[in-house]
């Protein structure tokens, strides 16, 4: 089984990209492709959105792609938020701490909610 | 306790010696001075006796001389009878009475018989003896008187008339040739007495005078004059040689008597001297010196015993220490000395020797101690030498495919023989039999470093050739004692039973299979120890079931008898060949070491003797066979390829999803590490993977055949939390991996990169 990508884009200030099936030393060129074009389009303090529900497998390649599209995203001042991770991709996030807690999320709606908060807090920043 | 000393005892003898030659010499002496003093005794009592012979016959002679004048004159027919007689009277004193008297003719004289006597008063008196009413020619003196020519003594007789003894001298007077009368002289006796008396004889001593009938004339003891004497003294006196007799039963004890006959008589003159008398002297002086010699004894004795006590009392002292140093005690004084005398110089070496005696002992104890030190030492040293080899028998409990039984007999307290085993993993059995060179304690020093650096380095060499090669150049480090182990080492594969061997010098082992035995004789290295550059040739074979391989030492080839033959080899596969066969590793060992006690037969062992048995038997095949073995090219979907076959057969065989996950990731990781660092300048190579389970835990091997590559050995990544935070890529895989598997092994060999991973038990993970 391979890996199947298929990203998001509704906003410049917000993507999501799909991952299903197999992130390792196979697939990863295809993540980093895919990853490498998404940033492209996404405005300064965006966010990208990786959604992991469908993504079975991740080995330390996957884990280097993972960290060079946070990376790309770290110096474009957004943010990288992980959603729904499965059990196996969870323990290998947790074994190399890969991620800080709270930017991992279980479903869509904590991701929202958390996404309206920071919105709001840019919100009354900007007006201030 | 005085009569034990040497002191007291030589004096003693000193004593007895001298009382016993004083004695015999005394003796001597005085037997000799005995028989002086008794000649001189008799010179000197015969001298005398005869001098008063002597001058008895002087006043007899005068007698005699005047009686026989008067005989003449009246032969020749004097007129003046009378007037003669009284002249002769007057002249002569001893003379009583004086006669002339006629012979008779028919019963008358013829002529007037004179007598003339002396009065008591001195007045001489005249008669006629013809007028007197006795018939004087009918007389005994003048019968016997006529006889007598020459003139001849009478018996003496006692004048009634004159109160006195008187005795005759009668004389014949010849005329015309016949005897015409008798000229008759009375002699008094007194002066007889009185000569005796007045003779000085020795005090005890007396004289006597003896007449012709026997009976005293004289006696000093004036009572018996006229007695008879003894028979014994009448016999004595009868011998007329004058010569001294001994009277052995006179009353009062024994007597010398000095006859002297008194010439002219029939008289004898005897001087008796009692025969103590006569020693009296010599006995009082015998017995004067006596006392004077043992009184000088007992001084010189009392000089001598002193003496000898003052210059031996150092030996008493000397003696009394040394009873102290047969007790053990030597510390004492001895008494100070500066005599150059063997005392002395015993006292001086007694001295040193007790100094060296104590010196001695001092030595002894502590030798005494530090060799129960040793011994100690040693019986210790023999514990953790018997504690570093393990158990003699050995059942794989796992899968009792093989049993091992070995023993070992140290030739001393501890030995240089060792045997090791061991399992290096789940699978493999490693086991280990060695003879360091020499014996005792730098041998086990020697045998406890190879033992104990052999575990250490197994895991790192996997194979029995590659342990030695490190094993060797461990021990060839700082080995200036050029000191040596032959090893052979074999590494068993408990699941196939197939074995490498690698030998060191080793004696080749024995295989015995069914019923034949032969020896293994394959290329060695050689010994361990000696040449850092060495290599080891390994040799394989695969064990059937019954096989049984014999490791052991050149103490059992070359343990020798009584006559120094050697047990050797031949003997050795005889006695694992001879029927019965054994059916146990450790009926293999037993037979061998009781043939081997047998053949020796009590005499002393020279050598260590190690015999290690290892029999297999392979009675349960396959359980731990592999899930999945597989070979590969060193190529990412190859890989990717032997994952998938890998999950789809842990998947048939039930393996949770969780568990397979982990699986696939552990051999994403190595096996991409493997494809990309094993191989450079990308090489062609194989990578083998073997995935075994046993009872849910999942072991996989992967054997590849690049360069050395050790991922065991990538350090452990910084994590931040945030992988975006690391500068690094790499570092990631293998800390996963730590984090999946239980234990990660590598090793690395001719046959290249050998990886060895442990999952943990599911149930374990799930409890964890």
């Amino acid at each position: 089984m391979s890996l199947i990508i298929h990203t998001e884009i509704p906003t410049s200030k917000r993507a999501t990209m799909h991952l299903r099936g197999r992130l390792d030393a196979a697939t990863f060129g295809a993540f980093d492709e895919a990853a490498q074009a998404l940033l492209q389009d996404l405005a300064d303090g965006g966010t990208l959105v990786l959604d992991l529900a469908s993504l079975e497998y991740i080995s330390s390649a996957g884990l280097r792609s993972f960290a060079k599209a946070r990376k790309g995203m770290r110096e474009r001042n957004g943010h990288t938020l992980v959603l729904n991770p499965q059990p196996q991709v969870r323990k290998v996030f947790d074994i190399v701490k890969a991620v800080p807690v709270k930017e991992v999320f279980a479903s869509v709606g904590e991701l929202d909610a958390y996404l309206d908060v920071i919105q709001r807090q840019l919100t009354q920043a900007t007006e201030e | 306790m005085a009569w034990r000393s040497v002191a007291s005892r030589l004096a003693l003898w000193l004593l007895a010696g001298s009382v016993l030659v004083l004695v015999v010499v005394g003796a001597a002496l005085f037997a000799r001075t005995r028989a002086q003093i008794l000649k001189h005794a008799h010179g000197e009592a015969t001298a005398l006796s005869r001098a008063a012979a002597d001058r008895i016959e002087a006043r007899l002679g005068r007698v005699a001389a005047a009686t026989q004048l008067l005989a003449t004159l009246a032969g020749s027919g004097t007129r003046d009878a009378e007037a003669l007689l009284r002249d002769s009277l007057k002249a002569n004193a001893d003379i009583a009475g004086l006669a002339i008297a006629p012979a008779p003719t028919g019963d008358r004289p013829l002529a007037a018989a004179p007598f003339v006597s002396r009065l008591a008063g001195g007045t001489l008196q005249e008669r006629d003896l013809a007028g007197d009413a006795t018939h004087y020619w009918e007389q005994y003196w003048f019968l016997g008187g006529l006889a007598c020519g020459q003139g001849c003594w009478q018996r003496p007789f006692l004048s009634r008339s004159r109160h006195r003894l008187l005795v005759n001298y009668s004389v014949a007077v010849q005329r015309d040739g016949r005897a015409s009368g008798v000229v008759n002289a009375d002699v008094t006796l007194e002066w007889l007495q009185n000569i005796l008396d007045t003779l000085h004889t020795p005090a005890g001593a007396y004289t006597f005078v003896l007449g012709s009938d026997g009976r005293y004339l004289a006696h000093a003891r004036a009572g018996l004059v006229g007695v008879a004497g003894s028979p014994g003294l009448l016999q004595a006196m009868a011998r007329q040689d004058g010569a001294p007799v001994r009277l052995a039963d006179a009353p009062g004890g024994p007597v010398w008597i000095y006859p002297s006959p008194i010439r002219g008589t029939f008289w004898s003159l005897g001087l008796v001297m009692p025969e103590a008398r006569i020693y009296a002297d010599v006995r009082q002086l015998f017995l004067a010196g006596l006392t004077l010699g043992l009184l000088a004894l007992l001084g010189i004795t009392l000089i001598t015993v002193v003496t000898l006590r003052r210059t031996l009392a150092p030996l008493g002292v000397l003696a009394h220490r040394a009873e102290h140093v047969a007790r053990g005690e030597l510390d004492f004084d001895l008494p100070a000395t500066d005599r150059r005398d063997e005392i002395g110089r015993l006292t001086g070496a007694f001295d040193q020797m007790r100094h060296q005696l104590a010196a001695h002992l001092r030595q002894l104890t502590e030798a005494t101690r530090e060799q129960q030190r040793l011994a100690s030492e040693l019986e210790i040293a023999h514990q953790i030498q018997t504690a570093l080899l393990p158990k003699e028998h050995y059942l794989d409990a796992h899968c009792a495919n093989f049993e091992l039984h070995a023993a070992l007999r140290p030739a001393r307290a501890v030995g240089g023989d060792l045997y090791s085993y061991f399992m290096l993993d789940e699978r493999r059995f490693c086991l280990l039999v060695g003879d360091v060179s020499d014996k005792g304690i730098p041998a086990a020093l020697f045998m406890a470093r190879t033992i104990t650096l052999a575990k250490a380095l197994a895991p790192r060499s996997q194979s029995p050739e590659e342990l030695l090669r490190l094993l060797n150049q461990e021990l060839c480090r700082n080995n200036d004692g050029c000191m040596f182990v032959t090893l052979l080492c074999g590494v068993l594969d408990t699941l196939d039973g197939t074995l490498a061997l690698a030998s060191a010098g080793h004696e080749p082992p024995a295989l015995c299979g069914g019923d034949s035995v032969r020896l293994l004789e394959f290329e060695t290295g050689p010994a361990v120890g000696l040449d850092e550059e060495a290599s080891y040739p390994v040799h394989q074979l695969t064990l059937r079931p019954g096989d049984t391989l014999l490791l052991y030492t050149d103490g059992i080839t070359e343990a020798s008898d009584r006559t120094q033959a050697m047990f050797g080899m031949q003997r050795l596969l005889d006695s694992l060949l001879a029927p019965p066969l054994p059916h146990s590793a450790a009926g293999y060992t037993g037979r061998l070491l009781a043939d081997v006690d047998r053949f020796v037969d009590g005499a002393s062992q020279a050598d260590d003797i190690t015999v290690l048995a290892l029999s297999w038997l392979h009675l349960q095949p396959g359980r731990h066979s592999p899930v999945l073995t597989m070979e590969v090219r060193n190529t990412l979907p190859d890989v990717f390829d032997a994952i998938a076959r890998c999950d789809r057969s842990l998947y048939r065989a039930g393996v949770s999803e969780t568990m397979r996950s982990d699986v696939q990731l552990v051999l994403e990781e190595m096996m991409v590490n493997i494809v990309q660092h094993a191989y450079p300048d990308e090489r062609q190579g194989t990578i083998g993977v073997q995935l075994q389970m046993d009872s849910g835990a999942i072991v996989v091997e992967l054997h590849s055949d690049g360069v050395p590559f050790d991922p065991t050995r990538a350090p452990s990544p910084a994590l931040t939390g945030d992988v975006a935070d690391r500068e690094e890529v790499g570092g990631l895989g293998i800390h996963l991996v730590r984090a999946m598997v239980s234990e990660m092994d590598y090793s690395h060999d001719a046959g290249g990169n050998h990886l060895r991973l442990h999952f943990p038990n599911e149930q374990d993970v799930t409890i964890a």
